[in-house]
């Protein structure tokens, strides 16, 4: 009984592993996810970036577009604080 | 005899990628030392938990040797393999799932389904219970 048990849950977590690239939690954040729902949200090459103001690690308010005219990298990285 | 099979290479690569991670942390730990390849950025702290890792790796290498050797007296440490396995396969599809292992494209998926058949070989292959009293 047990044997059959422990086989259903495995079972079900490897049917689960394989399937889970078509379910659609899987797919939040996907570029084709986010270009059905925001399609003006990308950037295309040579496109402008919108307007970003947030805070620095210190509190004091950034706008991204001080430094219009420099070579600016952005990276974007999943917090912590989630 | 399957589930001597089992255990035996099971415990061979265990046993060895044990020693390949504790040799990476030392190569890493000697002087004028750098962590090889990919296992670079680690970092200290990562490097510190892949050698503790590897310790526990290779005490798991050694219970399935000792079920290979007499495997009516090792049930236990199959059934605790098992699990081991299913948790292992979790973590890697948690970690494909949340995307943070992106680079690494769908290896995670793949190990899991790898490590998830194995716990299912353990369910298959382990030895019937004996009376109590019988192994000596």
């Amino acid at each position: 009984m047990m044997r059959w048990l422990a086989t259903l849950a495995i079972g079900a977590l490897i049917a689960l592993v394989i399937a889970a690239p078509s379910l659609p939690i899987a797919q939040r954040g996907s570029e084709a996810a986010v270009r059905q729902e925001a399609p003006h949200a990308l950037l295309a090459v040579g496109d402008s970036v919108p307007p970003l103001a947030l805070q620095n690690l210190d509190g004091t308010p950034f706008d991204l577009s001080s430094l219009r005219g420099h070579r600016v990298l952005l990276t974007f990285e999943r917090s912590v604080d989630w | 005899m399957g589930y001597r099979i089992l255990c035996g290479a099971l415990a061979l690569g265990l046993g060895l990628g044990g020693v390949a991670f504790l040799l990476g942390f030392l190569q890493a730990a000697a002087p004028g030392g750098a962590a090889p390849g990919p296992l670079s950025p680690l970092g200290p702290n990562g490097l510190y938990f892949m050698a503790f890792t590897a310790c526990g790796l290779i005490g798991w290498a050694g219970g399935l040797v000792g079920a290979a050797r007499h495997p009516e007296a090792g049930r236990t440490v199959g059934t605790f393999s098992a699990w081991a396995l299913v948790a292992m396969g979790l973590y890697r599809f948690v970690g494909w799932f949340t995307g943070d292992f992106a680079h690494l494209g769908n290896l995670p998926r793949i190990e899991a389904v790898i490590f998830l058949s194995l716990a299912l070989a353990f369910v298959w292959l382990r030895p019937p219970a004996i009376a109590r009293g019988a192994i000596r």
